[in-house]
């Protein structure tokens, strides 16, 4: 009973944050509203035992709310004035097309017949899940990592200003680099 | 000199006598008008060389041959006959034209240019040895004399005095085409010599075919009254081809045919005696003459009926030599009257009493010639004329009786003439003068020279019919057989003559005048032949208006309306049809036409259409934007789920 | 706490982060929409992680979608940026067709 309850606290929690995250007027604040989503979320994965998934979702989403902020205020500026921002296209396809699946999700989940539990869960979950990825999943490990650095090579790539070939040429061959401030200091 | 190049010379010479007066005329008529300086030039350097020419051919005798038509080649020869003919006649032509040239004529280029034509056409019919030469020759003579006769062709009456007498002799020359038919057909050949020998009735044919033409061309009766007529012309004109040339031709052929007539039994009969009559009555229609030139016209029809009458009794000899003479007298005696018309204007008999007076010279050389023609001792006409009476003497009595009746009116009118220009002028004879053209009152030096040359002819020519002279002829003609006449004949003739002329001098002359309108012959003709013809021709012309003329119309018309008729059913039945047919057959292509593009076409067009309907479609979902990819993605994800679970 | 509910609770989660991407212009605003779908799904697989097979197994999944989502995040903004600087602007309107 308690459980059902605390779900169910968690889950409008989610949902509503969810829902503002659209319908507030600063970046700040949907980000936040993001966060408190994924909080949530992450929450509701402790009540599943999910200790360790739960936690790292947490707190990665929190650093990424973070990150995303910034990114915001960036590209879209502080808005002090907190203005009425409703910038959407679309609206009544989309919430068409939103009411839509998830008719079509809900009814899934209500009829269709799911099979029984088919085990149970280990006592330590996280050493069990640190054991599946040392041992049998290390494939997936050792395939997320790489998709990772490239990832990270990938971003860097894609969001460097001026490379050095912007700089040197396409063979690297210019005498001088080429840099809108003269000087030598890449800028 | 080799004979080879004796021949040589003789045949150049013989082309030279034909052929230089043939283009030297050609080349002035042609010419025309812009020619007269040179005309008088030309035409006596021409003649001359002619006269050069005609003595060598007479001493060297070629002969030569060029083909004309087929199987008719164009023969020249010069043999002992045509030796003599042809050197009299150059030599009179040259006298005349000298005597025209000093004269002067209007539009000398054309008078000398037709003149030297008709020199040419003679020598060629004087040389023809084959009968394609002989008509060509003669109906050149005969053109050339019906322009000569309508010289001064603005005188209406000349050129019908022209035309009369080119129609007469043309009809006589019909008998030529009708003896050359024959000969063919006989098989005979178109070779002179060789009439003769034609099997025997082509050969009665020929020889009447030929007489029909001789006498044409030499006025013999029926054809006489052409040569009056001829007299209008200028008198040069009558002295050359009237006197000496184109009658004697008449006279020429029946010398060269004298064989032919004598094998056929009748020919030289009939000859001798159309001969004598002609010679009688001419001589009658002579005296009664008031026309110097008429009479003298006369005159030649009757000399020549001489010469016809020794071509019929077969006495060549006597014939030749009496044409020589008698063209030297007659060409002297025209030239005379010439000169008297064109000095005094008038050639009527009693105005020119006493014109002799004036030009003495005149006067004399007429009176030569007068006399000869007479036939007074010792002047040629006298002793060719006995040899002539002396062959008809043995042909048959009455022939010598009427040649010599003839002979005794050959005296009575030549002295008629003379006695009438000796005679003392009267005081008014100026009134009768310049009463057919004016006169000059001038006879030229020039002009008086032909006239002693062939004075000297007329009187010496008879030496031809004397023994020395005469038998050297009768060698070259080889009629040394021919009668030859006797002393007593020569005699009795001389005589007459004298008698005659003293009796014309001291008596009046009879007027005849049945004899004076030339017997009348020629209104006779045109009523005999002439308006008969006429009016055939013009009846034939109405029935061919009337009946063929509208048959052949009615068939033509009827034709028409055959082919109208055909046309209006072409028209509707086959023309209609095929239109028809083309008409289905374009409506039948649209038919096709619209099926493919309604059907086949359409079809096609369509499946275009919505395969680019399908692109344009397809790319609709490509917009760019990203919110309407995951709407795209949402839908086809949601479908594929559906799917599968439905499937499974 | 039945896994209908739990699903349902997802299902709702993931639509709205399906309404956000498909309504939102802004790029950054598309990438949260995204980012709650992600956040609906993982619910949905601890769901059925916890009431139908709670191997270890399974919970690597969840890794691997927080992976995914990490991976997401971090392409999005560097293709963010970079648009920013080419188009001059961060609306997902202007980023239409390729040239540029």
């Amino acid at each position: 009973m308690l459980s059902t309850i605390v779900f169910s606290v968690l889950a409008v929690i989610a949902l509503a944050s969810g829902i503002a995250v659209f319908r507030v007027d600063s970046m700040a604040r949907a980000t936040y509203a993001l966060a408190v989503s994924f909080v949530a979320v992450g929450a509701l994965l402790l009540m599943f035992d999910l200790d360790y998934i739960g936690v790292i979702t947490i707190l990665m989403m929190v650093m990424e709310m973070a990150i995303m902020a910034i990114y915001m205020i960036m590209f879209m500026g502080m808005n002090p004035a907190l203005m009425p921002m409703s910038m959407v296209h679309n609206k009544r396809w989309s919430a068409i097309l939103a009411v839509g699946t998830f008719l079509l999700l809900a009814g899934g989940a209500l009829l269709v017949p799911w099979p029984a539990r088919s085990g149970s869960p280990a006592t330590d979950l996280t050493a069990s899940l640190g054991e599946a990825i040392m041992g049998s999943k290390m494939l997936v490990m050792l395939t997320v990592s790489p998709i990772l650095f490239a990832t990270i090579v990938a971003a860097l790539v894609l969001a460097n200003p001026r490379g050095r070939y912007d700089r040197w040429g396409d063979d690297l061959q210019r005498a001088r680099p080429d840099d809108p401030q003269q000087g030598g200091l890449g800028k | 000199m080799s004979a080879a190049a004796v021949n040589a010379i003789g045949v150049t010479s013989l082309w030279l006598l034909v052929g230089l007066p043939a283009l030297g005329g050609i080349a002035l008529c042609i010419t025309g008008q812009r020619a007269n300086r040179m005309a008088v030039p030309v035409s006596l350097g021409t003649a001359g060389v002619t006269v050069v020419s005609a003595f060598v051919v007479a001493f060297s005798r070629p002969a030569v041959e060029v083909p004309f038509l087929a199987g008719a080649p164009f023969g020249l020869a010069v043999d002992g006959l045509s030796a003599m003919i042809v050197p009299t006649v150059a030599v009179v032509t040259l006298a005349v034209l000298v005597f025209s040239a000093a004269e002067g004529t209007e539009a000398p280029a054309r008078f000398h240019g037709l003149m030297l034509i008709f020199a040419a056409a003679v020598a060629v019919t004087a040389t023809a040895t084959t009968l394609p030469a002989l008509l060509f020759a003669w109906e050149i003579m005969g053109a050339m004399s019906y322009a000569l006769i309508g010289f001064r062709w603005r005188e209406d009456f000349r050129v019908t005095a022209g035309l009369t007498a080119f129609i007469t002799t043309r009809t006589g020359d019909l008998g030529l085409y009708i003896a050359a038919g024959a000969a063919l057909a006989g098989g005979a050949g178109l070779g002179l010599a060789n009439l003769a020998a034609a099997p025997s009735p082509w050969r009665d044919l020929i020889a009447a075919g030929i007489l029909m033409a001789a006498f044409g061309k030499a006025a013999q009766l029926p054809f006489s009254f052409w040569l009056s007529r001829a007299m209008e012309g200028p008198s040069p004109v009558s002295a050359l081809l009237h006197s000496a040339a184109m009658v004697a031709m008449g006279g020429y052929l029946l010398l060269r045919l004298a064989p032919l007539l004598e094998i056929t039994g009748w020919a030289g009969p009939t000859a001798a005696w159309v001969g004598a009559v002609t010679a009688l009555l001419l001589g009658a229609v002579a005296v009664a003459q008031r026309d110097l030139k008429q009479l003298l016209a006369a005159s030649t029809a009757a000399q020549l009926g001489f010469v016809v009458l020794a071509a019929g009794i077969g006495s060549v000899a006597g014939g030749t030599a009496h044409l020589i003479a008698h063209a030297s007298t007659k060409a002297l005696l025209f030239l005379a009257a010439g000169a008297w018309l064109s000095a005094l204007g008038t050639k009527q008999l009693s105005a020119l009493r006493g014109a002799a007076h004036r030009w003495p010279l005149v006067g004399v050389t007429f009176a030569v010639g007068a006399l000869s023609l007479a036939g007074v001792v010792p002047l040629s006409l006298w002793a060719t004329k006995d040899e002539v009476l002396a062959g008809a003497l043995e042909a048959s009595p009455l022939l010598y009786v009427v040649g010599l009746a003839a002979a005794a009116l050959s005296a009575a009118y030549a002295g008629k003439a003379l006695v009438m220009v000796w005679r003392r002028p009267l005081s008014n004879a100026r009134d009768e003068y310049d009463t057919e053209q004016p006169g000059t009152r001038h006879v030229g030096g020039w002009e008086r020279i032909p006239l002693v040359v062939l004075a000297a002819g007329a009187a010496l020519s008879g030496v031809l019919a004397l023994p020395p002279v005469g038998n050297w002829l009768r060698g070259e003609l080889g009629a040394q057989s021919d009668a030859r006449p006797g002393l007593l004949e020569l005699a009795g003739s001389a005589v007459l003559a004298l008698l005659v002329l003293g009796l014309v001098a001291w008596k009046r002359m009879p007027q005849l005048s049945w004899a004076e309108n030339w017997l009348g012959l020629e209104q006779a003709t045109r009523v005999l032949v002439v308006t008969p013809v006429l009016s055939l021709s013009e009846r034939l012309a109405c029935f061919d208006d009337a009946v063929l003329d509208r048959g052949i119309h009615a068939v033509a018309r009827e034709v028409v309306r055959g082919t109208r008729g055909l046309a209006r059913f072409d028209d509707r039945g086959l023309d209609a049809a095929v239109t028809a047919t083309a008409r289905a057959g374009v409506r039948a292509a649209s038919v096709a036409g619209a099926a493919d593009t309604s059907g086949v076409d359409a079809a096609v067009e369509a499946a275009a259409r919505t395969a680019r309907l399908l692109g344009s479609a397809a790319r609709r979902p490509q917009t760019g934007r990203l919110h309407q990819y995951y709407a795209q993605i949402t839908v086809v994800l949601a479908v594929a789920v559906v799917l599968l679970l439905v499937v499974r | 706490m039945t896994l209908q509910l739990v699903l349902i609770a997802a299902a709702a989660l993931f639509c709205v982060g399906l309404y956000g991407a498909l309504s939102q212009q802004v790029v950054v605003m598309v990438m949260m929409g995204l980012e709650l779908m992600l956040n609906g799904v993982i619910l949905a697989a601890a769901a059925f992680w916890w009431f139908l097979a709670p191997t270890p197994d399974g919970q690597v999944l969840l890794l691997v979608v927080i992976a995914a989502m990490t991976v997401e995040m971090a392409m999005g903004f560097a293709v963010a940026t970079l648009l920013h600087r080419s188009r001059g602007s961060d609306m997902t309107d202007s980023a239409t067709d390729l040239s540029g």
